[in-house]
Formats: structure tokens, C-alpha cells, sequence
């Protein structure tokens, strides 16, 4: 558009009107060659991009208000994508592309993840790719990724129950993006389970001390102690959840922009990470 | 007489400022973008090295299951030690240069397709969970050199363009600032390995 708008005053005076429809047609078809077959990021932002129309509205809302959620907790950002055709690039091609184009996750951290599903359709093959932004590479490896996709989606997938697939993968993918879960624990399921019961009891009984103590300092304190409880408790208390976040939990996402529920797509890096699967 | 000397010199030094003015920015953009591509060489060079690293696991596991495939693996060991002596200074990246990486890690890449194809005869190592994971990262250390060198293209193609463009090819000529090379697409050789699950 804008090569018409800068250039139509001084066309049109100089050339003859056939030539000048000339030009736009081509200028129109070069355009079309080019345009990238990509989609374009939402608009409002939104995580949960049910192109495919394989979801139903209810799990469109559910699964998008838990990412958006997630988001707003953590810096990270998992677009989940469906779409029937890929237009004739690779899964992986889409993918990356996706992520790269709208720029899922922030700039900071790079940390966004994009799920991308193709559906099986009569005439051609499901496919499912998770691509991983260059901040979550370390976390979600490629190794992982297609462990997630062969034990949790294709499963799933093969039954036709697209949402279950996503949301057992998303079951996975979030705890391992705040570094909860990693690929030892997850493959060997109940070990992961076993530290984050003994780190959610050791959690507990520190707050459970804590309380106690504090308690016992607000009785001491007397009358005015309402000031120091109420200073000294959280500061004691913060450290005590981060070491449950393990860690990450402090990358705040909460004043992270203003137009989605989530902070808005913004600048996040892909290098090529993930992996793919087939059924 | 001395007004007009005055303005003379008033003018000249303000040519020269001028000159100056342009020739720093110019000549610090180009420093710049030269950066930006051995930067982007230095990545290229990475993920071709996290290929590289995978290969002796990859190697050890499959000679696990296909005993018989002897020479497929020893020609995936020899292609990779080929590969990874040949290393780029990305300071002097001439196209003949780069036409030798590409040529041995293309190499490479065809040798681990070939590798990667025999594995489809065998069930038990398509089931083990070890190769499956190391099929992975190896697609993915695919899917990552593919990116790399397109954004390596790109680099090297602004880098150009800015060096070839008048007025400032006259300074590129001047201070020796070269054309960079481009990785050319290649017919098949460096085509990733199809992995199907």
C-alpha cells in the first residue's frame, strides 16, 4: 500500500492508465508471492489460536485463561497454534516461524514455546511440533520435547482427543519451563513425583515453624506489634516460596504490558529448538 | 580580502567536519555489520559442532543393535573427524573456504542420513528410548543449522549490499572491507535427515 499511496500522484499523470494497471497487477501478484503463508499474530493477542477449529469454545476458553495465567505468573509464554494446512512447509518450519513472527516470549528471556498442531485429516498425516524459544532451550530440550510428544499428545492424538493430547503435553511443559520438572524426573515419573512431595513437606514444616515463631514474637511484642508482624512475616516467608519455585518464580510477569491478559506477544527468540512427531 | 579569507576557511573546516562526520558513521557501520557476520559465523560454527558432539553416542548406540552396519558407522566417523578438522577463521571467510566447510559437513550429512535410513530396518532400536532421544536431538541440531545459516545469509547479505552501495563502496574499497560469502543451497547433500516416529 504504501508503494501505491507514494507513487499513484506521479503514475497516473505520467503513465497511460493500461500500463498503470499493469504495474499494479504484477506489483499485486510479486506481493502475494511474497507474503509469507505465516499467520499473523492475533490481534487481540491470545495463546490459545484454534485455526483448525479441533477444540471445542469451552477448552479454547479453559486452556487459554490456565496459559494466560501461567503467563502472567512466570515470563513465560506458550502459544499454542492448530492449523489443518500447513501451506507446504514442514512442521518445524511453521512452528519456528509462528514464534519467530509473533515474537512469543519476551525479549529478556526468550522463554515461549509453541505448540503447534496439525490434525489428521482423510488425505494427509497428523502433525505435532513443539518449538522452543532460545531462553527455554536448556530447560525443554529437543531430547524432551519428543519424549512429551510420543508419551503425552500422540497417544492422545490418536484417539482424536486433541485437547487431552495438548493438555497432558501442558501438564508437562509447564513445570519443566519454571525448572520443576526436568527430563531425569519426568522419565522416571515417580521420582519427580517423591521431590516435590518431600520439598512440599520440608516447605511446610518451615512455615508451619515460621508461624509458630512469629506468633510467639506478636505475643511478646504486645500492643504495638501489628507493625512488625506485618514487616517481619513476609520477608522470612518470601525466600521460603522462591526456594519451592525453584528459583524462577521471581522473573516478575505481572507489569508485563497492557493489551492481552497476558502482556502481549513481544520480541522472544527461536533458533531452531524442539522437536516434532507424526500419527 | 580578509572576510572572504575568513569564510573560506570557515568553509573548508566544515567540509572537512562533514567529511569526517561521514566517513566515521560509515566506516563504524561497516565495522559493525562485519561483526554481525562473524558473529552469525561463530553460531553457524556451534551448531555444526553440536551435530559433530552427538555423533559418537549416536554412533556407540546404534552399533548396539545394527552389528552388520559396520561400514554405513565407520563412514560416519570418518565423515565427522573430516568435518571437524575443518574450521573457519571467521576474519578471513572467503567463499572458497566456506565452500570447503560446507563441502565436509555436507558430507557428514549425508553419511548420517544413510545411517539414519539403515536404523528403519530395525525394530528394536526404533523402540529404545536412548536412540529415540538422540534421534531427536539430532533432528533438532538440523532444524537448528538450518536456521543458523539462513540467518548467516542474511547478515552476510545486509553486510553486502551496505559494501557494494555507493558512496560507500569508495570507503569499503579504501579500508579493504571484502564480500562475505554465502552458504549455497545444496542439492540434496545437506537435506536433513528424515526422522519419522
Amino acid at each position: 500500500m504504501k508503494f501505491l499511496t507514494a507513487n499513484k500522484p506521479s503514475a497516473a499523470g505520467s503513465l497511460p492508465r493500461a500500463a498503470l494497471t499493469v504495474l499494479i497487477v504484477i506489483w499485486a501478484a510479486l506481493s502475494a508471492l511474497a507474503a509469507d503463508v505465516i499467520p499473523d499474530a492475533p490481534n487481540p493477542p491470545r495463546l490459545v489460536n484454534d485455526f483448525a477449529g479441533i477444540f471445542s469454545p469451552e477448552q479454547t476458553a479453559v486452556m487459554e485463561d490456565s496459559l494466560e495465567a501461567f503467563a502472567r505468573k512466570t515470563s513465560n509464554r506458550i502459544a499454542v497454534v492448530t492449523m489443518s494446512d500447513l501451506h507446504g512447509l514442514e512442521p518445524m518450519e511453521m512452528a519456528y516461524g509462528i514464534g519467530k513472527k509473533w515474537g512469543v516470549g519476551d525479549k529478556k528471556h526468550n522463554a515461549g514455546v509453541v505448540i503447534l498442531v496439525k490434525p489428521k485429516t482423510a488425505d494427509s498425516g497428523g502433525k505435532v511440533f513443539i518449538a522452543t524459544g532460545y531462553g527455554v532451550e536448556g530447560v525443554l530440550t529437543d531430547a524432551y520435547c519428543s519424549s512429551i510428544i510420543r508419551n503425552e499428545m500422540i497417544p492422545h492424538f490418536r484417539k482424536n482427543d486433541y485437547y487431552g493430547g495438548v493438555d497432558a503435553a501442558l501438564k508437562v511443559i509447564k513445570p519443566a519451563m519454571k525448572g520443576e520438572l526436568n527430563e531425569e524426573q519426568y522419565l522416571g515419573k515417580d521420582d519427580g513425583a517423591e521431590a516435590i512431595l518431600a520439598l512440599f513437606v520440608v516447605v511446610l514444616v518451615v512455615i508451619i515453624f515460621i508461624s509458630v515463631v512469629s506468633k510467639k514474637n506478636g505475643g511478646n511484642g504486645g500492643n504495638n506489634s501489628g507493625g512488625t508482624f506485618g514487616g517481619g512475616g513476609p520477608i522470612i516467608f518470601g525466600p521460603g516460596l522462591g526456594g519451592f519455585g525453584g528459583g524462577h518464580s521471581s522473573s516478575g510477569g505481572f507489569g508485563g504490558g497492557g493489551f492481552g491478559g497476558f502482556g502481549g506477544f513481544g520480541g522472544g527468540g527461536f533458533g531452531g529448538g524442539g522437536a516434532g512427531g507424526s500419527w | 580580502m580578509k572576510k572572504g579569507c575568513l569564510i573560506a576557511i570557515v568553509a573548508a573546516v566544515a567540509i572537512v567536519l562533514a567529511c569526517f562526520g561521514w566517513v566515521k558513521s560509515t566506516y563504524n557501520g561497516f565495522v559493525q555489520q562485519q561483526e554481525g557476520v562473524e558473529a552469525a559465523w561463530a553460531q553457524v560454527e556451534n551448531v555444526y559442532q553440536r551435530r559433530a558432539d552427538l555423533i559418537p553416542n549416536l554412533v556407540a548406540t546404534v552399533k548396539g543393535y545394527a552389528k552388520h552396519e559396520q561400514e554405513t558407522l565407520d563412514k560416519v566417523v570418518s565423515a565427522r573427524a573430516k568435518a571437524t578438522q575443518i574450521t573457519v577463521d571467521p576474519t578471513n571467510l572467503t567463499a572458497e573456504s566456506l565452500k570447503k566447510y560446507q563441502e565436509a559437513q555436507g558430507e557428514l550429512g549425508s553419511a548420517l542420513g544413510k545411517l539414519l535410513a539403515i536404523t528403519e530396518n530395525y525394530p528394536d532400536l526404533k523402540a529404545n528410548e536412548n536412540f529415540l532421544q538422540l534421534q531427536a536431538q539430532l533432528e533438532g541440531t538440523e532444524n537448528r543449522i538450518t536456521v543458523e545459516r539462513k540467518t548467516f545469509n542474511e547478515v552476510a547479505q545486509t553486510y553486502n549490499s551496505a559494501i557494494r552501495q555507493f558512496p560507500g563502496n569508495i570507503l569499503a574499497g579504501m579500508f579493504g572491507f571484502e564480500r562475505k560469502p554465502y552458504f549455497e543451497a545444496e542439492s540434496g547433500a545437506e537435506k536433513a535427515p528424515k526422522v519419522e516416529f
